[in-house]
């Protein structure tokens, strides 16, 4: 717990002092409380979420930084390994592959970078794994960009 | 051309896929209750086995095999003559980590080698270089630096924080202190291993397909991993720390008696431990057990 809070106090301090070094990437840490975090993404540039900004949500245990943060989109997002109703998002390093060399910080870049390359062989959307599976590039990108235009830009008027 | 590929396969694709339902159960079973089985399943196996456990007779094992292979039977004999106990580590793929953390502790607790202490502070040191310039944040890794060097500090006697060889089995128990050990450990091995990664790479390819900051990044950085060969001779050439490594497996030799394979992992580098503490000059201090798959520690005679 004191080790976690220590780790985090570093993280956080280390996000103040590079906040120019991401533009990209806008991390947050909920004023009372160090364990949980928001973070804004930019949608990355090429792919159908560009032009949309995406909330995350982080849930940090306490046997940070031995176990990783719980990390789920707040924001809607049409992606094969983002959970269409929870936001669940499925990625090695938040599991399995996670080890105390990520930050809070590394694990947004690698949501981004999960963004621009989706993996549909392990999908948490199907709908959206099965488009990119049978070859509908066009049908994955008109769904994900038409969500990204409803849910992750600003509404016109 | 991987569209021409899945349009020909489209037809397939849809017989299937058609079963939505069973893949909506898996979106439901999320990631956490994965997580959340996998801990119930290793503290199960905690209450087995303590992270480190007590000394045993040699005896111990071979109880464990007495309906089991002659030739495992005969090989435990032989060691029997060589060795008098064992101190047995749990299985959550940290073993061969932990089992080196403990052996290490044990050994500078008990022969107060100061010069020991120095030289492998300087490579600690190097270490945290070899980190820094490969781009690690400090913070990232710093935590576990300095909860090792803590323990090393409290491993030598005539201090308030000194620590009795109980206190040290008790430490190596508590997975805040030995969990941080461990992973300082994976650090270590991980920046030699990438620091040396022309030396690495033939290894690594004929273990998985990937490139050696990959290896690295899935294999030796998360907890739980085991540890191969290569971890080994990482982690020795970067402490510089011989390690022997005592085979125990059903392999025999053609030449009809039977002996136990061993390999020492004696470190590149050319600034050994000097081996005060009655041990033989240039043998390892540090002597494990292997069985496929689990590293346990063992004590000469």
């Amino acid at each position: 717990m004191q080790a976690s809070r220590a780790r985090l106090f570093k993280e956080f301090k280390e996000v103040q002092r590079e906040r120019s070094a991401d533009p990209d990437i806008q991390l947050v840490c909920d004023d009372s409380n160090i364990f949980k975090w928001t973070a804004l993404i930019k949608g990355p540039s090429e792919t159908p979420y560009e032009g949309g900004v995406f909330q995350l949500a982080f849930a940090v245990p306490e046997q940070y930084p031995l176990q990783p943060p719980q990390v789920r989109f707040l924001t809607k997002i049409f992606h094969p390994n983002v959970h269409f109703k929870t936001g669940e998002i499925c990625l090695d390093i938040l599991k399995n592959a996670w080890s105390p060399a990520w930050t809070l910080q590394s694990v947004c870049r690698a949501i981004i970078a999960l963004m621009a390359h989706p993996e549909p062989d392990s999908p948490l959307n199907c709908d959206s794994g099965n488009l990119l599976r049978s070859g509908d590039v066009r049908g994955y990108q008109s769904m994900a960009r038409m969500y990204t235009r409803l849910a992750a830009m600003p509404k016109k008027g | 051309m991987q569209n021409e590929e899945q349009a020909l396969e489209d037809g397939k694709f849809e017989a299937v896929t058609s079963p939505v339902s069973a893949f909506d159960v898996w979106a439901n079973f999320g990631d956490d209750n994965t997580m959340q089985e996998e801990s119930v399943v290793q503290a199960e196996e905690g209450k087995k086995v303590p992270f480190v456990g007590d000394k045993e007779p040699l005896s111990t094992l071979a109880a464990e095999y007495e309906s089991g292979s002659p030739i495992l039977l005969e090989k435990i004999k032989v060691l029997d003559k060589q060795y008098s106990a064992i101190r047995r580590t749990r299985g959550d793929g940290n073993c061969f980590f932990r089992s080196f953390m403990f052996s290490y502790l044990e050994h500078i607790l008990q022969c107060q080698d100061l010069a020991e202490v120095e030289r492998i502070k300087m490579n600690v040191e190097e270490c945290r270089k070899t980190l820094q310039k490969l781009g690690y944040p400090d913070l990232t890794f710093e935590d576990f630096f300095a909860l090792f060097l803590e323990q090393l500090e409290d491993v030598i006697q005539g201090k308030e924080t000194s620590l009795s060889h109980d206190e040290l089995v008790f430490r190596s128990r508590d997975q805040s202190i030995s969990d941080y050990v461990v992973m300082f450990f994976r650090f270590v091995t991980s920046g030699e291993i990438q620091k040396r990664s022309e030396f690495f790479e033939p290894f690594i390819l004929g273990l998985t397909n990937s490139t050696v900051e990959q290896f690295c990044k899935s294999s030796v950085e998360p907890m739980g991993e085991e540890s191969d060969h290569v971890h080994i001779i990482a982690l020795s050439d970067a402490l510089g720390i011989p390690i022997r490594v005592m085979y125990l497996d059903r392999s025999s030799c053609d030449t009809g008696g039977v002996s136990v394979n061993h390999h020492d992992f004696i470190p590149a580098a050319g600034d050994l431990p000097r081996t005060s503490c009655g041990s033989e000059a240039s043998s390892p201090f540090i002597t494990l057990l292997y069985r496929p798959g689990h590293y346990d520690i063992l004590y000469p005679k």
